[in-house]
């Protein structure tokens, strides 16, 4: 009986990190092609996914100080047809997804509106 | 008229076009693999003013994708042949334009001119090979600051 209750525990707990682990997700670059379908947004996948990356490079390393400046960038790169309003989903869907240590960033800009 | 005489004629009139034929074949020009003032180096890279970390500067803002490959690149090359290549361009830039058109001339017409390249064929891809990155960035290189070789400092992915 003693043994059963044991043998079940153990199952339990192997079983739980099995459970608790992550979704498997196609692939990040993918998701973000499908995020950026969404804001209508297309053109190359591997040329947007490394764009965001670049983005990402450009605010750790300081070439860029804040999301405005990442705005900026991701505007003078993206298609001349993107919209003000679409560089800022690009790039609010980007760092949660290839650089979440930067969401304060994005977030820090929001207060100034607020 | 006879046909020996018809002969001869048709004799004399195809020796004339052979010759002819020949003439012109000889005297035609030969082809030459000469510079020209887009290739091998964009004449907007040749009459620029702004030294090679103002360029770098521009075309890591202008054309991201291509700065970044670039950078990769260089630094799967041994330290020697990066330095080689920093100093090769710094040199580049230090000639006037017509010192840099006959520095084109000279890579176009002699593979091995360029001793950089033995080692390194695509030393000098972000500042030579495309007429498009050339053009967006030495639109604004003069905005960036001279001389501040921190633009080489680029980390890449390993």
């Amino acid at each position: 009986m003693k043994s059963r209750l044991i043998a079940g525990l153990v199952s339990a707990l192997v079983a739980l990190p099995i459970a608790a682990a992550p979704v498997a997700s196609a692939d990040r670059d993918t998701d973000f092609a499908a995020q950026l379908h969404g804001f209508g947004i297309y053109g190359q996948r591997d040329f947007n996914a490394w764009l965001a990356k670049i983005t990402c490079k450009r605010l750790t390393t300081g070439v860029d100080a804040d999301a405005r400046e990442s705005a900026v960038f991701l505007s003078q790169n993206l298609a001349r047809t993107t919209t003000t309003e679409q560089v800022w989903q690009f790039l609010g869907a980007g760092i949660p997804l290839y650089c979440p240590e930067h969401t304060a960033a994005l977030t820090a800009l929001a207060g100034d509106h607020a | 008229m006879s046909s020996s005489r018809f002969r001869w004629i048709m004799r004399a009139l195809l020796l004339i076009v052979t010759a002819s034929a020949a003439a012109g074949l000889l005297a035609s020009p030969q082809a030459f693999a000469d510079a020209t003032d887009e290739y091998p180096i964009p004449s907007k890279q040749i009459e620029t003013l702004c030294d090679a970390e103002q360029y770098l500067a521009a075309a890591r803002d202008t054309s991201p994708i291509y700065f970044e490959r670039y950078m990769l690149d260089k630094s799967n090359r041994p330290l020697d042949v990066q330095q080689a290549a920093e100093d090769r361009i710094h040199w580049f830039y230090s000639l006037d334009a017509a010192g840099r058109r006959q520095y084109s001339e000279d890579t176009a017409t002699n593979i091995y001119y360029e001793q950089v390249a033995t080692r390194w064929g695509n030393w000098a891809k972000v500042f030579f090979n495309n007429k498009g990155v050339v053009a967006k960035a030495t639109a604004v290189c003069m905005n960036y600051p001279r001389g501040d070789l921190s633009v080489w400092d680029w980390p890449v992915a390993r």
